[in-house]
């Protein structure tokens, strides 16, 4: 890479490996979850504008065209 | 080479470009070191859609040349600092971060860092600024970025939690953000058993001691698929998501429990409009407006309007109102005018200080109700000094003095005990007298069922 302006901090970049492992489980089990609570009716909705980490996409292709 | 000498003070560390000042319109020239880069962000649409969702700042390119292309980004009125939002407003910059890293991955990219300072606030919403941040994803490798995060957003949000907002202003000391390991001792010992605080916070913070001996860069980096970098994204998204901060307000239910009724408060409202109007101000700021009830009475008419208050529940009132009502002319922030952020970083010049940047503003009018109390007496701030505060940055000022008799006063006198007598300047005419140093007196008003008096004075 040409641009190591900063040092990102090699324990930091060890540990993501743990911290991806520790998240794909956190994250597999809380599939799950939500999977049973809709399965009984007991998930709510929130309002918020950030409830999601994707961003829409439409425009990309707009774009090509 | 009158661009090197305008250069920005914080547009050193990144080899990419700089940003300078090109009379008075602040432009961003990239090196052709950057140019791969810029072309296929350019060219594949990957900024174009980032703008149109609204997540990074527009931007125009105005010169292009082998040794040197020039963009210029859409005017921000005033930035504001990490130490200076509230708690959903960092909470909202962390997130909008960890958005534009998920689809930068997702096209190629990646953010090479995540600065808190990256980020600010525009138009209501949380705005990317810094449009050099991304570079070409390498497959298997880590996210270099990722220990800045922690330290710049993860890290902050998650002790304000345990140990309220107060937290944010550690971001003026650390300008790179909380060490990992003074996050991982400061959060208490539970957060131990937690399956995202452990690896992200306490963790790190023992495998950067691990590996601070490495001088040789020997140690190798182990490779990191992207579909797990993409789930500690999502993970720390989604933590983050729920966060929230328990904290008492002292100021944040303060007009349910003021000591005037709701005719003497629509009044106050009447007469603030009434003199605003003639002003026609351009840009406006509420200093200690609490949760800009006062500022959204001329929010129809005044293009750009900042609310500050030193209570940040206050500030996250307001910043949900913003959001709500889709305003995109309020700007609310964290200030303490006993204490405004000072300039930081390297040669004290990468971060101005809050009056830099209020002088540059230069709000037209300035509003400070029911604040002057607080700054004199609980403060102990001379009148003539808090006037020239005022004076250093507003053309007209709207400021109101609450008298002896105001219940507010009278409670603040009392607590001051055997020094009560100290405070005996602190009536109408002493006060007239220590702003007639620094403004001319417009207009003289008693607000009507209280015990204020409304002044608008204009800048000598």
């Amino acid at each position: 890479m040409n641009f190591l302006y900063f040092d990102p901090g090699l324990g930091a970049m060890i540990v993501q490996a743990v911290v991806a492992g520790a998240a794909g489980v956190l994250l597999f089990s809380k599939g799950v979850m939500y999977k049973v609570k809709s399965f009984f009716g007991l998930t709510k909705e929130k309002e918020d504008t950030y409830d999601s980490i994707d961003i829409e996409e439409q425009d990309t292709d707009d774009k090509k065209n | 080479m009158t661009k090197k000498t305008n250069a920005h003070e914080a547009s050193f560390r990144d080899p990419s470009g700089y940003i300078f000042h090109d009379n008075g319109t602040l432009r961003r020239a990239i090196k052709p070191v950057y140019f791969p880069q810029y072309k296929k962000l350019t060219e594949s649409g990957f900024f174009q859609n980032l703008i149109q969702n609204g997540l990074l700042i527009p931007h125009e390119e105005t010169s292009n040349s082998p040794e040197e292309i020039v963009i210029t980004p859409e005017k921000i009125p005033f930035i504001t600092n990490p130490y200076e939002w509230s708690f959903e407003q960092y909470r909202h910059a962390a997130l909008h971060t960890l958005k534009i890293q998920k689809y930068a991955l997702s096209k190629g990219f990646i953010l090479k860092d995540a600065s808190a300072y990256n980020v600010t606030f525009h138009k209501g919403k949380p705005i990317f600024i810094d449009t050099l941040s991304f570079d070409f994803y390498e497959e298997g490798t880590p996210w270099r970025a990722y220990k800045q995060f922690i330290t710049h957003f993860f890290g902050p949000l998650v002790l304000a939690k345990y140990h309220g907002t107060e937290i944010f202003k550690m971001m003026q000391t650390y300008i790179d953000g909380i060490p990992v390991k003074l996050i991982s001792s400061l959060l208490p010992t539970r957060t131990k058993l937690s399956s995202t605080l452990y690896p992200n916070i306490h963790l790190l913070a023992k495998m950067e001691s691990k590996h601070s001996e490495d001088y040789k860069a020997e140690t190798k980096i182990a490779t990191l698929s992207k579909k797990a970098q993409e789930n500690i994204l999502q993970s720390l998204f989604e933590y983050i998501k729920d966060l929230k901060l328990k904290e008492t307000s002292e100021w944040g239910d303060y007009y349910n429990k003021t000591n005037y009724n709701e005719t003497a408060f629509e009044a106050k409202k009447e007469l603030i409009k009434k003199w605003i109007k003639p002003l026609n101000p351009q840009k406006l700021i509420d200093v200690g407006g609490n949760d800009g009830t006062f500022g959204r009475t001329v929010i129809d008419s005044v293009p750009h309007i900042m609310v500050t208050d030193i209570d940040s529940n206050a500030v996250d009132h307001n910043y949900r109102q913003v959001q709500q009502n889709k305003e995109e002319n309020m700007l609310p922030f964290v200030c303490d005018v006993l204490q405004p952020a000072p300039s930081v970083g390297f040669n004290n010049t990468e971060r101005n200080s809050l009056i830099e940047r209020l002088k540059e503003y230069s709000p037209d009018v300035t509003m400070a109700l029911a604040l002057i109390h607080h700054i004199t007496l609980s403060g102990n701030v001379p009148f003539e000094k808090s006037a020239a505060f005022f004076a250093s940055f507003s053309k007209n000022l709207i400021i109101e003095l609450p008298t002896r008799d105001d219940s507010w006063v009278e409670s603040l006198l009392v607590r001051k005990r055997e020094f009560i007598n100290h405070f005996d300047f602190y009536n109408e005419i002493e006060f007239e007298k220590g702003y007639s140093t620094y403004f001319d007196l417009e207009k003289k008003e008693a607000v009507m069922g209280t015990k204020r008096i409304l002044y608008l004075y204009k800048r000598k």
